[in-house]
């Protein structure tokens, strides 16, 4: 113990002060995890494999470089979990597919590879839902993550293990990825911070890719703070991802701090009120958090943005037509390898014709220049995520509709603005409730002022899952 | 304002439906056809959406306008 919290509680900053004056070693923050992921794990699923060994060689690796003086940065010796479609040498990665089961690959993803470089500790695979897309289906070959809220309740996905193994206290850190919501959902489900940075920020090289034009990487956290040490770890161009970008690296940690004095907040309303499936405990924790903002010394306007149906309609059209394009043999030749909700989901891009595409990329320039628009007016956006709180486990056979989806977050991956998703309060069952943040293209820093104004005395990141091992 | 393609009939979608299948390469299972068809219609319901009117220069794109982002050369 250090600041005589578990050392689950530690911040990562909080970690690495112990770890740099000799309190603590990453030995001792390795064994805690890898003794709450033997003891909780098998009650959530978060992790899909866990990678004892090789976390107690990487936290005895840092230790001996802190003894030697070296320094590879914020994150040596800090444990942290991949979703399993992040490439790993020599781990398994399956993507929840029992197409690659067996698949290990010969080389690290660029995330993987930053994160052993600094010194980080890799505790595991993290469960997602089957490449990235769809929902937990019982025939898939490993069982689904649960939320540790509720463990009745769905945990989000795609990042289904990440979100749930962060709020759990297993890992401070699960990198996620995002096409459509797969990072701001689990982590409005499960009550933690998501990060889904601008398109080209992260690379996603060795990231098996959903629909390469919508996916993103990045953390889901415990802390607006961690969020902000990960992103300055894990970013920066990389010249064998062909989107990443070649843009100069904030430091985020020390942006953070500024408040949002000044900042104009835009709220496009329409998007959400009257939306079907929206709870006015939702709705109630937006307005709460966006007076919270106005008492900070911003000042919140309605905005008026193209109807939400159009992004989801561009969103989605891109992204099963680039999905079924990368599987379309595998369709053909082993249909009934896919589980069924990402059959029955992925397949769609088979009807897509040629012009729907062009048109599809056609309204993704208008929606994208609507919403650079719209940030020439604010500097920020502020709307929801999940409309409501978690929603039971799916029972088998059933599968959402994308028009009847829950979640509105895929407007951001058209556009390729960065977004923050930050709990807002419980509802009444228990389960938290969130909002996201969006910012314009490379101005992360402007989500992690915002965040960090409405993470002080948050409800819900000031407090644990009650979980039967906690 | 959102300005929709026609929807046609259901007779006329499912015969899309079949045409497009076979045009991919699918096998439409039988034990997931139905289920398959009431997807494709919500499917085809997104896709009418994406055929409004558009201006000569919104050209098809990928992500960004220029000046959004900065890539290498």
């Amino acid at each position: 113990m250090t600041t005589g919290k578990p050392l689950h509680e530690l911040s990562i900053a909080e970690a690495g002060a112990a770890l740099r004056n000799g309190s603590l070693r990453a030995t001792q923050l390795a064994d805690h995890a890898l003794a709450r992921i033997a003891a909780i794990n098998p009650a959530i699923n978060a992790f899909v494999t866990v990678t004892e060994d090789r976390a107690r060689a990487d936290a005895a690796a840092a230790d001996a470089d802190f003894a030697r003086g070296i320094d590879r940065g914020p994150l040596q010796g800090i444990p942290y979990g991949l979703k399993d479609i992040y490439d790993t040498e020599g781990i398994r990665t399956a993507c929840h597919s029992k197409l690659r089961v067996d698949h290990v690959p010969s080389a690290d993803s660029a995330v993987a590879e930053k994160f052993r470089t600094q010194g980080a500790v890799l505790l595991g695979k993290l469960t997602t839902n089957e490449f990235a897309l769809g929902n937990p289906d019982p025939d898939a070959p490993f069982p689904p993550a649960l939320n540790p809220w509720n463990t009745a309740h769905s945990p989000g996905g795609s990042s289904s293990g990440s979100g749930a193994a962060v709020a759990a206290g297993l890992t401070r850190i699960a990198m996620g990825s995002d096409t459509g919501a797969s990072i701001r959902g689990p982590a409005s489900y499960c009550g933690i911070v998501g990060l889904k940075p601008t398109f080209g920020l992260v690379s996603r090289r060795g990231v098996f890719p959903l629909s390469p034009s919508l996916d993103h990487c990045g953390p889901l956290t415990r802390s607006v703070e961690d969020a902000a040490i990960v992103m300055e770890a894990i970013s920066g161009h990389d010249p064998n991802d062909p989107a990443s970008a070649n843009v100069s690296i904030p430091k985020f940690r020390s942006l953070m701090a500024s408040g949002v004095k000044g900042l104009r907040i835009g709220v496009p309303r329409h998007f959400f009120e009257g939306a079907k499936g929206l709870s006015p405990e939702a709705l109630d924790g937006i307005d709460s958090s966006l007076q919270k903002l106005r008492d900070a010394g911003a000042s919140v306007e309605a905005i008026t943005l193209p109807d939400y149906e159009l992004f989801t309609a561009c969103g989605r059209v891109i992204m099963y037509t680039e999905a079924f394009a990368i599987h379309e043999n595998d369709f053909r030749q082993r249909p009934r390898e896919f589980g069924f909700s990402t059959y029955m989901r992925m397949i769609m891009g088979a009807f897509t014709t040629g012009p729907d595409m062009v048109q599809a990329l056609r309204l993704r320039r208008e929606l994208t220049e609507a919403m650079n628009a719209a940030f020439s007016t604010c500097d920020a956006i502020v709307t929801a995520t999940a409309l409501g709180p978690a929603p039971r486990m799916n029972t088998p056979g059933d599968w959402a509709m994308p028009s009847d989806s829950p979640m509105q977050c895929i407007q951001f991956n058209v556009t390729g603005h960065p977004a923050l998703a930050l709990p807002t309060r419980l509802s009444g069952s228990g389960l938290p409730l969130a909002l996201q943040i969006a910012a314009k293209h490379f101005d992360e820093p402007t989500l992690l002022r915002i965040g960090a104004v409405l993470e002080e005395d948050n409800e819900i990141l000031s407090r644990w899952p009650q979980l039967a091992h906690t | 304002m959102i300005a929709e393609k026609r929807i046609p009939s259901d007779d006329q979608l499912r015969e899309e439906f079949e045409a497009l299948a076979r045009r991919a390469g699918i096998e439409v299972l039988d034990d997931r056809r139905e289920a398959m068809f009431a997807s494709f219609c919500d499917y085809r319901r997104m896709t009418a959406l994406l055929h409004g009117a558009r201006t000569a220069g919104v050209e098809s794109a990928n992500i960004f306008s220029i000046e959004s982002v900065k890539r290498r050369q």
